[in-house]
């Protein structure tokens, strides 16, 4: 591609970008797939990471021979590829 | 008093003047945000972890600035590892001194403790013992902490678990000497005394006679949990997940008569209760400061500490 | 007593802290002779649960998806063989994602790993330094001419996170804490997450998105970025993209 139709096709995608802008200002509802579609917003966990200064009351116990066996919502998330099954521990 | 040889010194303040004397506070936790934003005057300070405010910017700081509009903050460091072998990280002294600059805190604190070693970062409060050596070198951190911040640093005792073979002094006589070599103040943390001494099979009544209780600037107040030791006899944790013991409130009361209205912090810091819960435990502790101020302004703390 | 180096009491702590096992360091005891080793334990407890903790907040999609149980085993490997080395607790957890990849009990959820990566990316977002995201004017302000030519400034918390999985839904249904249905996996996509302003979000990218943004991000202009896109991908629609990137808050200005 030449550097006069890049600058074309940029100066033409622009154009195109403000309209874009300007719909999705007027009706949220954007072409999702086009645009860049929301898929989580807010949500904030701030608690993350935190510091603090406290013991814990809470044990952590360390058993020598935990059978590690994921048993969360992976199970319900099978139905694509690769399969989800839980491990024979 | 600390707090008050800061009030006198003059300089450009963003944030109004702070009014954290004699006052009860909390310690602020972002889920607790909207329940203060609706009240005013909801305790008369807050708390903050400076570790958490090491961040860049985004919702951390936005909060801590809408908080500090309206209210004193006190800032209280987790990390500075003073109590450890290693040499103080310049970067996080950096860190540290950049919050004290930008939010004007009434009070800045740390702990006598350490949590990195070797470049590895325990996040937890580790103990020391006491001996010349480790005298030495915890004074010259704080040295180096207060000319960072350019202020003086209250420095707070730590709940325990265990001793040292190694130790040749008691953790009152090491405070002491800590705030007699460098010209700190304290932060007195009365349940950390009575998590402390009874895990030591010590009286907290004889821990805070041998504390140096008028260079205290601040103090703590939080829950705590039990458990056992080796023996089966009890251990107590120092977990911040639970309100006051009566007990530390009853070792508060006396602190304070006799100390008068040191700003008070109630800590929770895990299994948080909704933000009703933890104001009550601040309203309670502001209570006793009031009850004890009028002794105060009649000159009772001059009285015994003539 | 025992002679002491100096830094022997933090030498002898650190050694026990983090291992497996009951190990604790012989200069330590409990008041008139009483054992240590609960003593210890303490210590040794709240340095666990204190990071594994931390790992539990900063990755709560990850740890919903194989299970609380699971997290905390797993993590607990973690905190072992990668212990935090930054003070800032916010900072831990970079390596987690190819820990994810390289762990044994995992080999199959080979999408897990960059869940773990948009959630650590989510982190980073939150706590990046402030900036105003460009406006569309300030693009439409450059002459025609010189379009092709203009770089930009990223944004601070703008990042990327490339799947060959359908990791971006898997994440936000599993952070939403709503129920999960059942999601085609295979489907590869990308993430931006972005804070403009005070709230991050994470967005599924269209098809040549990921590589005209990373070119962008890289410092090159906007034509050499836009022909690398179409190079990948002949499906590539510039002005979608463009209208995407300033409304997701990508970037903080134009370079001079």
């Amino acid at each position: 591609m030449n550097t006069k139709t890049t600058a074309t096709l940029v100066a033409g995608a622009l154009a195109a970008a403000v309209s874009m802008a300007a719909a999705t200002m007027t009706a949220h509802a954007a072409d999702q797939e086009k645009c860049y579609g929301v898929s989580l917003a807010g949500q904030n966990d701030c608690a993350a990471g935190a510091h603090s200064c406290q013991g814990q009351s809470t044990m952590d116990y360390d058993p020598a021979s935990f059978k590690l066996v994921p048993a969360g919502t992976c199970l319900s998330m099978k139905d694509g590829k690769p399969s989800l099954e839980p491990m024979n521990g | 008093m600390i707090g008050r040889n800061q009030s006198a010194v003059i300089s450009q303040r963003v944030f109004p003047a702070s009014r954290h004397e004699g006052r009860a506070g909390a310690g602020l936790k972002p889920e607790h945000l909207p329940a203060i934003l609706e009240q005013a005057n909801a305790v008369g300070f807050f708390e903050v972890h400076a570790e958490n405010y090491m961040g860049a910017g985004g919702p951390p700081h936005a909060a801590l600035t809408r908080i500090r509009n309206d209210y004193p903050v006190t800032l209280h460091g987790i990390c500075m590892s003073i109590g450890g072998p290693d040499a103080l990280d310049r970067d996080h002294l950096a860190r540290f001194r950049t919050l004290v600059e930008r939010y004007e805190p009434a009070l800045v604190s740390e702990h006598l403790a350490w949590s990195t070693h070797d470049n590895v970062f325990f996040n937890d409060l580790l103990p020391l013992p006491y001996t010349e050596r480790t005298l030495a070198r915890v004074a010259d951190h704080i040295d180096e902490v207060q000319e960072a911040i350019a202020r003086p640093l209250l420095l707070e005792n730590p709940s325990t678990y265990l001793q040292f073979e190694q130790s040749t002094m008691s953790e009152t006589d090491f405070i002491r000497e800590i705030a007699r070599r460098t010209g700190c103040g304290l932060l007195l943390d009365v349940n950390n005394v009575f998590v402390s001494s009874t895990n030591q099979h010590g009286s907290p009544m004889d821990y805070l006679m041998d504390f140096p209780l008028d260079h205290v600037g601040e103090i703590h107040l939080a829950g705590h949990a039990s458990r056992e030791d080796d023996e089966g006899e009890i251990l107590l944790i120092d977990s911040h997940d639970r309100p006051v013991a009566d007990p530390v409130w009853d070792l508060y009361d006396i602190v304070i008569r006799q100390c008068g209205p040191v700003p008070t912090l109630i800590e929770w810091d895990s299994e948080l209760p909704q933000w009703p819960v933890l104001k009550a435990e601040a309203d309670a502790a502001q209570a006793i400061l009031d009850r004890h101020a009028d002794n105060y302004l009649l000159g009772a703390r001059h009285a015994v500490h003539a | 007593m025992p002679s002491m180096h100096e830094a022997d009491y933090a030498e002898g702590f650190a050694a026990n802290l983090l291992q497996a096992g009951q190990g604790k360091p012989d200069f330590v005891v409990g008041p008139n002779g009483k054992g240590a080793d609960t003593r210890f334990g303490v210590y040794r407890n709240n340095v666990s649960v204190g990071l594994i903790n931390a790992l539990t907040g900063m990755f709560p999609a990850t740890r919903r998806i194989v299970g609380e149980e699971f997290f905390r085993a797993m993590a607990r490997h973690y905190i072992r063989s990668h212990p935090p080395t930054s003070r800032l607790l916010v900072e831990y957890g970079r390596d987690l994602a190819a820990f994810i990849s390289g762990f044994e009990p995992l080999a199959e959820m080979k999408w897990l790993a960059d869940v773990a990566a948009i959630e650590r990316a989510w982190l980073d977002a939150y706590h990046a330094a402030d900036a105003a995201p460009l406006a569309m004017e300030s693009l439409t302000a450059i002459a025609e001419d010189k379009l092709a030519d203009t770089r930009f400034v990223p944004h601070p918390a703008a990042r990327l996170v490339r799947s060959h999985h359908a990791a971006v839904t898997i994440f936000s249904a599993n952070r939403l804490e709503r129920e999960v249905g059942a999601i085609d996996v295979g489907t590869a996509e990308d993430a931006l997450i972005a804070r403009p302003h005070l709230e991050v979000s994470v967005r599924t990218l269209p098809t040549g998105g990921a590589k005209f943004l990373q070119s962008l991000f890289d410092g090159h202009p906007l034509g050499v970025a836009a022909e690398t896109a179409l190079a990948e991908c002949p499906a590539f629609d510039l002005g979608a993209n463009i209208a995407g990137m300033i409304e997701a808050g990508a970037f903080a200005g134009i370079r001079q």
